[in-house]
C-alpha cells in the first residue's frame, strides 16, 4: 500500500484520500459502515466555539450531475467534539483534520486554541470558504487581506498544520492562495463549494429555504480541477483538491493537475463504498502504467504551451 | 447523553451493499412492488425503518433515496419496496428488471413502537404512505395487538395496496378525495370516527403527505392520544452527516426547538415533539409550560 503514502504540511497519510467536511458527520457516523482506517484522512464537519443550528430547510436540492445546499454549519461546537468524538476516531489509523469557522478573526483562534492541545488532531482545516452563512465564511474568503488576517490569527494559534480551504467564487484564485502562503498555511485546501440558485418554476421561488446555496458533486469537477492547477503554480505550499470526484480516474486528474492529495464529498452521500472501490482502481493504474509511486504523478500535466494559461476566471470572449 | 452518544445509539448496523432485484411486480400505473436481496435488511429491519437506494450506479441522478421498508422475508435474505414512479430516482427504480442491480444501504432510522398497554393500533396512510404498514401489520398480529388500517388516496386507483392486508386479518377502511372507492373524502375523518366509538384507546400511526401528517397530529392533541408520525423530508445520506433532512423537533423540558436529523432521530418522531411550520414550539413543550409555567 505504500505506492500510495503521501506527505504534505508535515503529515504523513497512507494514500491521498482525505473525507471532505460536510459530507463526512464527524466521521464516527460512518464506523460500521466502513473502516474508517482505509481513509488516508478526514475533515469534521465545520465546527464554531458554539452549537449552531444552521439553515432553514428545504437546505438540500438535487441538481445536474450536482448537489446544491444551504446547510448553514449546523454543529455541535469544538468543545462537545473534543470531549465526545475525538476519543472514539482515536482508536482508527487516520489522519484526523478539523475544519475550523468563525464569526470573527478572533473566534477562529480560539476555536483553534482549543485543538490545538486536543489529542488526536492531525491538523486544522480553516473554513474562510462557506458560501451559506451571514457573517464569516465566505466574506473572509472573498478578500484577501481578510484571508491573511484570520490565516495570521491562526498560525499564531497552532502548531498544527493549517490548511485554508479556498472558495472557487472569487476573479482570481491565486491572489488568495499566495495571501494563504504568505501568512503561513502549510498547505491549501482547494475548492469549496461554487455559489448556486435553483428556482422552483412553479412558486417562483428559491429551491433552497436560504436562497442561495453551495454547488458540489461532478458538475463543478472541471472548475475545480482548473483551480487547483492555477493555485498549485501560484505558490510552493501543497494543495489538497476537491471537487467532485467519485473515482480513482477524478483523482487522478487532480493529482496530475498538481493536488498532493484529494478531499472526496458529495460521493460520500452517493456511496459509502467509494474508498475500497477508488484504492482498488489507483493501484491497478499505477500497475498498468508502471508506475512505483503515486507522487511521481503530482504535477505533471503537459499543458500545451501554445494555449493561453488564463489568470482569471469569468472572462469574456 | 450527549447529541453524539444520542446520535450514535440510534444507529443499528446498517449495510451498504449492491443488490440485485429478485423480483419486479407491478401494480398498475406508477406503483411497483420490488424485491431485492440483501441480508441485513431482511433479517434486521424493523416497521418504520428505511433503505436509502439507487438503481444501478449512473451518474444521473446523483443521489439514493430513502424508501420505507415495505417487508421482509429473513428466510430468502430479501426485502421489499413499494413504491411510485415519481421523479429521477423513483421512475429509475420503477424501470428496473429482475437481475440489475441496485446500490443499497440499510435498515435505516428509528422504527414504530407498538403500542403498549393493549391498545388498538390505528395505521393511517395517504397514498404510498401505505408502505410502512405492511411490516408493521405483521409485526403487530405477531405480537397479538390489534389493528385498523386507513388508507387514503386521490382516486381508486391510488389504493393498490389495499388487499395486502386481507391475509394478516388486520381490517382495511378506503377512503379516496373523488369517492371513486370506499369513503369520500380525507382518510383523517374514518380515523376521527373510530377513535370516538373506541373512547380514545388507540395508538395513532401515519405515513403520507405533511398536511395529512399535520391533520393527524391535531387528532392526537385534542383527543389525548399518543401519534406516532413517520416523516418523510429530502435526504441525502440517510446516516446524519448531510443534515439536509433535519426536522424541528423539541423535547417538553427543552426551552428551544432543536434541528434533528429525520434519517437517525427519525424518520418515525412522537407527534407532540414536532414544531410545525408557522409554529413557535411543540405541543408537548406547550403542555409542559402550562403544568410547570
Amino acid at each position: 500500500m505504500t505506492r500510495l503514502a503521501v506527505t504534505l504540511a508535515g503529515l504523513s497519510l497512507k494514500n491521498p484520500l482525505i473525507a471532505a467536511s460536510g459530507t463526512f458527520g464527524y466521521g464516527v457516523e460512518y464506523e460500521g459502515i466502513l473502516d474508517l482506517s482505509t481513509l488516508g484522512g478526514l475533515v469534521s464537519k465545520g465546527l464554531y466555539m458554539e452549537p449552531r443550528d444552521g439553515c432553514p430547510t428545504p437546505r438540500i436540492a438535487e441538481t445536474p450531475s450536482g448537489l446544491l445546499n444551504a446547510i448553514g454549519l449546523q454543529g455541535v461546537g469544538v468543545r462537545a467534539f473534543v470531549r465526545d468524538v475525538l476519543p472514539r476516531l482515536a482508536r482508527y489509523d487516520t489522519a484526523v483534520l478539523v475544519n475550523v469557522c468563525g464569526d470573527t478573526v478572533d473566534e477562529y483562534a480560539e476555536v483553534t486554541r482549543v485543538l490545538d492541545g486536543a489529542p488526536g488532531v492531525a491538523g486544522v482545516e480553516i473554513n474562510i470558504s462557506c458560501p451559506n452563512v451571514k457573517k464569516g465564511g465566505m466574506a473572509f474568503g472573498g478578500d484577501p487581506k481578510m484571508t491573511h488576517d484570520v490565516i495570521s490569527a491562526v498560525r499564531a494559534a497552532t502548531k498544527l498544520p493549517v490548511i485554508p480551504k479556498l472558495s472557487p467564487n472569487v476573479a482570481d484564485i491565486t491572489v488568495f492562495a499566495r495571501a494563504a502562503e504568505e501568512a503561513g498555511a502549510d498547505a491549501l485546501s482547494c475548492i469549496n463549494t461554487l455559489l448556486g440558485l435553483a428556482v422552483d418554476v412553479e412558486t417562483r421561488r428559491p429551491k433552497l429555504a436560504f436562497g442561495t446555496g453551495g454547488l458540489s458533486g461532478p458538475a463543478i469537477r472541471p472548475v475545480a480541477v482548473r483551480m487547483t492547477w492555477q493555485a498549485s503554480r501560484a505558490v510552493k505550499i501543497p494543495i489538497i483538491g476537491i471537487g467532485g470526484i467519485s473515482s480513482a480516474s477524478d483523482v487522478l486528474e487532480f493529482m496530475i493537475a498538481g493536488a498532493r492529495a484529494v478531499q472526496i464529498g458529495t460521493a460520500n452521500f452517493v456511496d459509502p463504498g467509494v474508498y475500497d472501490r477508488v484504492l482498488t482502481d489507483l493501484h491497478a493504474y499505477l500497475e498498468r502504467h508502471g508506475i512505483a509511486d503515486i507522487n511521481a504523478l503530482v504535477g505533471t500535466l503537459q499543458f500545451p504551451e501554445t494555449a493561453p494559461a488564463p489568470k482569471a476566471a469569468g472572462g469574456q470572449g | 447523553m450527549g447529541p453524539w452518544a444520542a446520535l450514535v445509539s440510534s444507529l443499528l448496523m446498517p449495510a451498504n451493499r449492491d443488490v440485485a432485484l429478485v423480483h419486479r411486480h407491478a401494480l398498475g400505473g406508477a406503483y411497483v412492488r420490488l424485491t431485492f436481496r440483501h441480508t441485513e435488511v431482511a433479517q434486521q429491519a424493523r416497521a418504520g425503518q428505511f433503505v436509502m437506494i439507487k438503481a444501478g450506479t449512473s451518474a444521473e441522478p446523483p443521489l439514493r433515496r430513502p424508501f420505507s421498508i415495505l417487508s421482509t422475508d429473513p428466510k430468502e435474505e430479501t426485502f421489499s419496496l413499494f413504491l411510485k414512479a415519481i421523479g429521477q430516482g423513483s421512475r429509475a427504480l420503477f424501470d428496473m428488471q429482475p437481475g440489475d442491480v441496485a446500490q443499497c444501504l440499510g435498515p435505516l432510522g428509528r422504527p414504530f413502537t407498538p403500542p403498549a398497554d393493549g391498545r388498538e393500533a390505528l395505521l393511517v396512510a395517504g397514498g404510498y404512505g401505505i408502505a410502512p404498514f405492511r411490516i408493521f401489520s405483521q409485526e403487530l398480529v405477531r405480537q397479538g395487538a390489534r389493528a385498523h388500517v386507513f388508507y387514503g388516496g386521490r382516486t381508486s386507483d391510488d389504493l393498490p395496496m389495499r388487499d395486502a392486508f386481507a391475509d394478516l386479518g388486520v381490517p382495511v377502511t378506503l377512503t379516496t378525495d373523488d369517492g371513486s372507492a370506499g369513503t369520500p373524502g380525507r382518510v383523517t375523518g374514518p380515523v376521527e370516527t373510530c377513535l370516538e366509538s373506541i373512547g380514545g384507546r388507540a395508538v395513532l400511526y401515519a405515513c403520507g403527505p405533511d398536511a395529512m401528517l399535520h391533520a393527524v397530529a391535531g387528532i392526537a392533541e385534542r383527543l389525548g392520544v399518543p401519534a406516532q408520525l413517520s416523516l418523510d423530508p429530502w435526504m441525502g445520506c440517510g446516516i446524519g452527516t448531510c443534515l439536509g433532512c433535519v426536522v424541528k423537533i423539541q423535547h417538553e423540558d427543552e426551552a428551544k426547538p432543536k434541528n434533528r436529523c429525520a434519517c437517525t432521530e427519525g424518520p418515525v418522531f412522537d407527534f407532540a415533539e414536532i414544531v410545525w411550520k408557522g409554529e413557535e414550539s411543540s405541543y408537548a413543550r406547550r403542555r409542559s409550560m402550562a403544568v410547570n409555567p
